[in-house]
């Protein structure tokens, strides 16, 4: 451990451009996102009311409990998932904290996605738990939210244990600028966070193929609980993800989002949910840290280009700073890509 | 360097500087001491005259001591009654002098000079005066008598000794003790001081002696402060001279261990003109207390910006209550630190911090036991009470009334075997424990029972340095006597706030990139 630290203080991050939460919190979140527009991604509601005017799909609202009168009405907009269930959680919750997945109906009650049975009262009372403020930042009162259970693309299954995975991609200047796909583990109680446990995988921008991988802060190779390879899988409709996630910048006009979009097996991409304080781990599931390659982006100042030219220039941006050959190149060359379809199911049916 | 960057960096060094200029003033000019417990003995040196007006033109001159660095002298005070005083300062001698004056005073008439004063040391060197001191030669030119016996005394001085310092060694001790060591010069001695045996003649003729063996020396007259003070004072006299370099000074008396120079020279302390005999009264009375209060008393009668940052004008209890406030933004500076910096993970922002004051009461073992074990059993408490699906305010008010009954059993059980611990629990924050019970237990279901202890541990050894360093006796005396730190730290937290460097925790984290 000592010789780790004495590499690691020796200059091996500084010279590797990782940014920690220090640099985060004053370069990236204070200088790019408003403090009054912070609350178009600290409440969920309210972001989906945005994405809905932008079009941005995402997982379809049954109804918001606010206070206590609401309540009743709980089974009702809970009902309106039908056999598919749906998800609760508190409108202005972070870090997953509160999140309730119902699987479906079951005797009288439901079933929760960890196979557990909850009856109405327990969810009444963890929905006036969201309401008082359990999960919210600081606090305050809160409000659930009852929306879509996203059933995730059969593309991840394989190397997904439980749960819904994800796809966050952090948005500076609204050019997309890294990307990851987190996938729940046994140790993350089937959420996709990535402090309960949950592995990141990084995807490269340019083609939306995922790289290497983290759990924890040790790098990874290997899904823990299905023991999948986790490089070299192309996630579906990513051109349709870096739109949204650029756009996102749009909606909310703060220049430092995480955009966490889920696949949807039957709708596609939607956008979940958008932080205004993403966090750092991104860098370790890249294996780059991210300094040089946000500086350059900042210093393109195409923030207000329409959203094609952004991520036409995320695209090649993200080329020049990771270090990789162009796809279209390598197409050219009927090199890698050829090969990759048959290593994830996605593509092998597209081939 | 962006301007916010630039802001910052001048605001903090403006604060970090002001709050250090004002600290070194009070302590190079009052004396303020750096350490507690520093005890110092301050004198009231006060001069009372009081004589009878003869309708004449009146004038008073008296020496007042000089103040300069190594003869500390404040608060001075003048009651000049109804005459005009003007303040004289002789540029040769270094003397100071007040000149009273009235055109026809009558009746009886009270003038007075007060001051405080430390005084001086055997070792405090000589005032800078002493270098005006001009070469003399052999004295005496008008009376062939007395330069005869001056030249003889000097040569059999001269012969006796070896070198300059036998020789005033010699010459002292043949001008003060004659009879014994210096018998065969007794006559010559005699007849310079003309059978006068006043120590003033004597210290003359031994200034004229070493005068003319070209070592500078000089008379200066003061009091010596001894004792616990004299209602009249005795002015003495005594011997100032380099030797080789180094300031001496010969006491006929015996050396006092403090005395205060007023005046240098042969002239009496009060000369005056044109009034009746003069009562003169010199009083001595010291003052002994803790050199901080002392350092305060002459600061504030000087600067009222500096008392602006002292305390010791506030009542008591007040002052009790400052003595512990302007701790605690070093705890706080602390914490800043240890997040920031260091990356320790705590429950709340300030939560340890005030964890950090409730040990106070308790002393840090006896703290972090009780911390520990409320903690524990309010854990256990709440997680039961999840069970019975409580609204959030009612629950935080179980935990809240079930943590004073666990507090009162232990004060019950420990008063019992006699243990302090149980009553210096009363005012230990329950609702602080309330809360960090309520994080905690949230934590350990949302992410992991791990992280909650982990959070938990890192409160408890950030309010443990904290209570430390906020109860440490040097931090409360500076802090407490030198109020500007608070500039100081406001300053380094500023700073600290334009920190965008990883943190300790951050290198372990991230160490797989420091590899690639």
């Amino acid at each position: 451990m000592l010789r780790t630290l004495h590499t690691v203080l020796k200059g091996g991050l500084a010279k590797n451009g990782v940014i920690g939460v220090n640099e985060r919190n004053l370069t990236l979140i204070n200088a790019h996102n408003p403090r009054a527009l912070m609350h178009r991604v600290n409440d969920k509601v309210e972001t989906k009311v945005l994405a809905d005017a932008a079009d941005i799909p995402n997982p379809a609202l049954y109804g918001v409990v606010r206070n206590g009168r609401d309540l009743s009405k709980l089974e009702e907009m809970m009902a309106a998932g039908g056999d598919m269930g749906c998800v609760i959680k508190p409108a202005k919750g972070s870090q997953g904290k509160g999140v309730l997945v119902v699987d479906g109906p079951l005797m009288g009650g439901w079933r929760l996605a960890n196979g557990q049975r909850v009856d109405a009262a327990a969810v009444r009372y963890h929905v006036t738990n969201i309401l008082s403020g359990m999960y919210s930042l600081g606090g305050q009162p809160d409000a659930a939210m009852i929306e879509y259970r996203v059933r995730f693309d059969p593309v991840l299954e394989r190397i997904c244990f439980k749960g819904v995975p994800d796809v966050r991609v952090i948005v500076l200047s609204g050019v997309p600028a890294a990307a990851m796909v987190r996938l729940p583990t046994a140790a993350s109680d089937g959420k996709a966070n990535l402090h309960r446990g949950g592995v990141g995988v990084g995807v490269r921008i340019n083609d939306g193929v995922t790289t290497s991988a983290m759990q924890g802060d040790r790098l990874i190779d290997r899904h823990p609980d299905t023991g999948e390879a986790l490089g070299d899988i192309a996630i579906p409709h990513w051109d349709a993800i870096l739109d949204m996630a650029a756009r996102a910048y749009d909606v909310t006009g703060l220049g430092y989002v995480g955009v966490d979009i889920v696949l949807d097996g039957d709708r596609g991409p939607m956008l979940l949910e958008l932080n205004g304080r993403p966090g750092l781990a991104i860098q370790i599931a890249n294996r780059k840290g991210f300094r040089e390659h946000l500086a350059a982006i900042t210093a393109l100042k195409i923030e207000k280009r329409d959203v094609a030219t952004r991520v036409r220039f995320a695209k090649r941006l993200y080329e020049t700073s990771f270090g990789v050959v162009s796809s279209d190149d390598e197409a050219a060359a009927g090199a890698v890509v050829t090969q990759l379809p048959n290593k994830t199911p996605a593509a092998a049916e597209a081939a | 360097m962006t301007s916010s960057v630039r802001q910052t960096l001048l605001i903090a060094l403006l604060l970090i500087g002001g709050g250090l200029a004002i600290m070194a003033t009070k302590v190079t000019r009052y004396d303020y001491p750096l350490t507690p417990g520093v005890e110092k003995t301050l004198w009231d040196f006060e001069v009372y005259m009081e004589f009878q007006g003869r309708d004449e033109p009146a004038r008073i001159d008296l020496f007042l001591p000089t103040i300069m660095e190594t003869r500390a002298v404040a608060g001075e005070q003048f009651y000049n009654g109804s005459f005009g005083m003007t303040l004289v300062a002789d540029s040769v001698t270094g003397n100071r002098s007040a000149v009273w004056s009235y055109r026809y005073p009558s009746n009886k008439k009270v003038l007075r000079y007060a001051a405080e004063a430390e005084g001086e040391r055997l070792a405090t060197p000589l005032s800078e005066s002493f270098n005006a001191i001009v070469a003399e030669d052999i004295p005496f030119e008008e009376n062939v008598v007395k330069r005869q016996a001056f030249i003889v005394f000097l040569a059999s001085l001269k012969r006796r000794s070896s070198d300059d310092v036998t020789f005033v060694d010699l010459a002292l001790r043949s001008i003060f003790d004659g009879d014994k060591a210096a018998g065969e010069d007794a006559d010559e001695i005699d007849a310079l001081l003309d059978g006068s045996s006043s120590l003033t003649a004597r210290l003359e003729l031994a200034r004229q002696t070493l005068a003319a063996q070209k070592i500078p020396a000089r008379i200066a007259n003061g009091v010596y402060l001894t004792g616990g003070g004299k209602r009249r004072a005795d002015i003495s006299n005594w011997l100032e001279y380099r030797l080789a370099e180094e300031d001496r000074r010969y006491f006929p008396s015996g050396d006092p261990k403090r005395f205060l120079t007023i005046w240098h020279g042969g002239e009496p302390l009060v000369r005056s003109r044109g009034v009746g005999e003069m009562d003169l009264q010199i009083g001595l009375q010291a003052r002994s207390g803790a050199a901080v209060a002392l350092a305060d008393a002459s600061s504030r009668a000087d600067s009222p910006f500096l008392s602006l940052f002292s305390f010791g004008a506030l009542p008591v209890t007040t002052q009790l209550v400052y003595k512990v406030l302007v701790t605690i933004p070093v705890g706080i500076m602390l914490l800043v630190f240890l997040r920031q910096f260091v990356g320790i993970e705590t429950l709340g922002t300030f939560m340890p911090v005030l964890i950090g004051i409730a040990f106070r009461e308790t002393a840090l073992l006896n703290g972090v036991l009780l911390f520990t074990g409320l903690v524990v059993l309010g854990l256990a408490l709440r997680f039961y009470l999840e069970r019975l699906q409580l609204l959030l305010v009612p629950r935080l008010a179980v935990v809240l009334i079930f943590i004073v009954i666990a507090m009162a059993g232990v004060t019950n059980v420990l008063s019992d075997s006699n243990q302090s611990i149980g009553l210096s629990i009363s005012l230990f924050p329950m609702v602080i424990l309330t809360m960090t019970i309520e994080r905690m237990s949230i934590l350990w279901e949302e992410v992991s029972g791990s992280e909650a202890v982990k959070q938990g541990l890192g409160s408890l050894i950030v309010a443990s340095l904290a209570y430390l360093a906020m109860t440490n006796q040097y931090v409360e005396f500076l802090m407490y006597h030198y109020p500007e730190l608070l500039f100081v730290l406001m300053g380094i937290c500023l700073l600290m706030g334009r920190y965008t460097g990883l943190r300790m925790s951050e290198a372990w984290r991230f160490r797989e990139l420091a590899r690639l």
